[in-house]
């Protein structure tokens, strides 16, 4: 315990003495620390984009929904991207057959697209039409605000209603209740019958740029490009009950769907099926990539201020030789003139640390109010800040502190 | 008889220098009693400071045996004379050699840090030492703002803080004037009168006469060692 206690005593001898030295040349302290300053700010900084990019990917999948298969008609080759020539297909009818034969399925939502121009009372907004069903709202977690969702009678006899997004009712309604109002599609007539609420957006894409209409209405109404046929959507959503009947669904919808189309094992499928689940993993992998690149040339900025310390305890160990012949002569052990100089080192790097640190908080804050982009720094992102900052200190401050350690008496005594 | 406090045998010092071999010590043997008040005299390159710094285990000799206290140094390791030089030997340099924008009080705690007495103990043997030293109204000065003779004061303060057998003074009166030398010989005498032994080396014969016995280096042998005879004495500042 005394022992422990000495030991400590003797550390805090130590922080005095490198205190001491580094206010004598306090300018050149402050150079050298700024060197660490800026690299462990922006390796904070590149964890917290890291964290952020992570945290919104999440969000990202969580607005789509959770248990879901997506299917789309984009050719799959069993090994290698599919080649040009090779063609995609899926109908309204594969969904029905999903629906009825894929146990744990809750609901199928087909989906097509286009772009449309809405008009109304002199004002237009361009936005993105989907034409699905009444089971769209659920399986993508959609609500309406105001007013309702369709419902199969409006896909059944393809009634020309529409429910808006919020960015698309601010473009066109100022101070007036969109619910009831006629709005002109690509000069079609439709009724506003609800208002979907806000998603947000993610990483730049808008979620309330958007309106939804019965995909019946769709077809008959507006035109949806020359390559569709009449029975042809640009993805099913599949929505299942739970992950276990997420995961086994995913094989049943691929085997249903080669019988269907007559793909044989190992051919190309015209199909492709993604689930959430996938999705989540996969982007979590990109995320994690981007987050270790970030980090890794974030690290080069450390590297160099790390040499920067190197450097400079180099020359303070040269300047200070008589110092170390001194204390040397004064019962000063190797191991006392090492720790002197490596707790100088680690005092300039923690003290680099903090204030980078401090500032990587400061820059994710403003980040965060002007890019409306998250970057998260946590607690423990905060103590590997100041870890970090100490083994750079010890890494680099070793160099010179063994050099400095290992001067005879005599010498250091001698030189001028 | 009790043993003597310092003892060579056939010690020598060689250096390479320029391609060619210097005997800077060649085989000095001698002994050094406990209380007494050695002056080693010699002109630059006899070989003088390359001896003291021997015996004060700062330098390693080439060969030779060095007994100190009744410990052969060759035995030890770098660790082992850092602890002899911390708790056995005092120095005290032409220089001071005190630490820059660092109080009076904190230059002669120094080797107590390495002693690894606690932070109180420390203030409170500093004051009793630098009081002894009449500098008890300088305890907080750093050395820019002492005299050439307080500095030497404060250093003979920090070369007794642990209370060592043996005070080793390299040219001690080298960087100061003929009143404040005296000043500085009769602490030396002072402290010799209260049992501590002491060395200094000096090329001025003056001052060489304020010890009591006198060994005198020529090309790193010792040609001359004889008692004293006209001993002068200082009355301490």
């Amino acid at each position: 315990m005394s022992e422990l206690l000495s030991a400590l005593a003797g550390w805090g001898v130590n922080i005095a003495i490198a205190i001491t030295a580094l206010r004598t040349n306090l300018l050149r302290s402050i150079l050298t620390t700024l060197g660490v300053m800026i690299g462990v700010f922006s390796v904070i900084l590149a964890v917290a984009v890291g964290n952020g990019a992570q945290v919104s990917v999440t969000q990202q999948i969580a607005t789509l929904g959770s248990n879901m298969a997506i299917v789309v008609p984009e050719p799959e080759r069993a090994n290698g991207p599919p080649r040009p020539g090779d063609r995609g297909r899926l109908t309204e009818r594969d969904g029905d057959a999903i629906a009825r034969q894929v146990p744990g399925v809750n609901a199928v939502a087909p989906q097509i697209r286009t772009s449309v121009q809405m008009v109304t009372g002199g004002r237009s907004a361009s936005t993105q039409a989907i034409g699905s069903t009444e089971d769209y709202a659920s399986i993508s977690n959609l609500a309406t605000e105001d007013g309702r969702f369709l419902t199969k009678s409006d896909v059944g006899a393809a009634t020309r209603v529409v429910v808006i997004g919020q960015t698309v009712a601010d473009k066109l309604f100022v101070d007036i209740n969109p619910i009831g109002e006629t709005v002109r599609i690509n000069r079609v007539p439709f009724t506003v019958i609800g208002l979907l609420e806000s998603k947000g957006s993610n990483l730049g894409t808008d979620n309330d740029d958007q309106i939804i209409m019965p995909i019946s209405t769709l077809r008959q109404r507006l035109s949806t490009g020359p390559a569709q046929g009449p029975d042809d959507v640009t993805l099913l959503f599949v929505g299942f009950e739970d992950e276990e009947a997420l995961v086994a669904g995913d094989r049943e919808i691929k085997s249903l769907l080669r019988a269907r189309y007559r793909v044989s094992k190992g051919k190309i499928t015209p199909f492709t099926v993604r689930t959430t689940k996938e999705i989540a993993e996969t982007s979590g992998q990109v995320t994690q990539i981007f987050q270790a690149v970030l980090v890794a040339i974030a690290s080069i900025s450390l590297l160099v201020g790390g040499i920067g310390i190197m450097n400079i305890m180099l020359v303070s160990v040269t300047e200070r030789t008589r110092e170390i012949g001194l204390r040397m002569a004064l019962g000063a052990k190797r191991r006392d003139i090492r720790n002197q100089f490596l707790v100088e080192a680690a005092v300039l790097c923690i003290i680099g640390g903090a204030i980078g640190l401090m500032l990587a908080m400061l820059a994710a804050a403003i980040f965060q109010q002007v890019a409306d982009f998250p970057a998260p720094i946590g607690w423990d992102t905060a103590l590997m800040a100041i870890a970090f900052s100490a083994v750079i200190g010890l890494a680099f401050g070793g160099y010179p502190a063994i050099r400095a350690s290992r001067l005879s008496p005599i010498e250091a005594l001698r030189s001028e | 008889m009790t043993a003597p406090l310092l003892e060579t045998h056939d010690l020598v010092k060689d250096y390479v220098i320029g391609g060619e071999l210097v005997h800077a010590v060649n085989r000095v043997s001698l002994r050094i009693q406990r209380g007494e008040f050695v002056a080693i005299m010699g002109t630059s390159g006899s070989g003088k400071s390359t001896f003291m710094n021997m015996i004060g285990c700062l330098d390693v000799p080439t060969s030779g045996t060095l007994l100190l206290d009744g410990i052969d140094t060759k035995t030890l390791d770098s660790d082992a004379l850092a602890d002899i030089r911390n708790r056995k030997i005092g120095f005290v340099f032409q220089q001071f050699n005190l630490l820059a924008r660092t109080s009076a009080l904190d230059n002669v705690a120094v080797p107590l840090i390495y002693a690894g007495v606690r932070a109180a103990e420390r203030r409170e043997r500093a004051q009793a030492k630098l009081e002894a030293m009449g500098l008890a109204n300088r305890m907080q000065n750093t050395p820019a703002k002492l005299s050439g003779g307080q500095q030497q004061r404060v250093a003979i303060a920090r070369a007794l803080v642990t209370d060592p057998l043996i005070l080793l003074a390299d040219e001690p009166t080298g960087a100061l004037d003929s009143q404040t030398s005296l000043d500085i010989m009769g602490i030396f005498q002072k402290l010799n009168d209260e049992g501590i032994t002491l060395v200094i080396v000096t090329h001025e014969p003056d001052i060489a006469e304020y010890a009591e016995r006198r060994i005198v280096f020529r090309d790193g042998q010792v040609i001359e060692d004889a008692p004293v005879t006209s001993r002068r004495r200082a009355t301490a500042a």
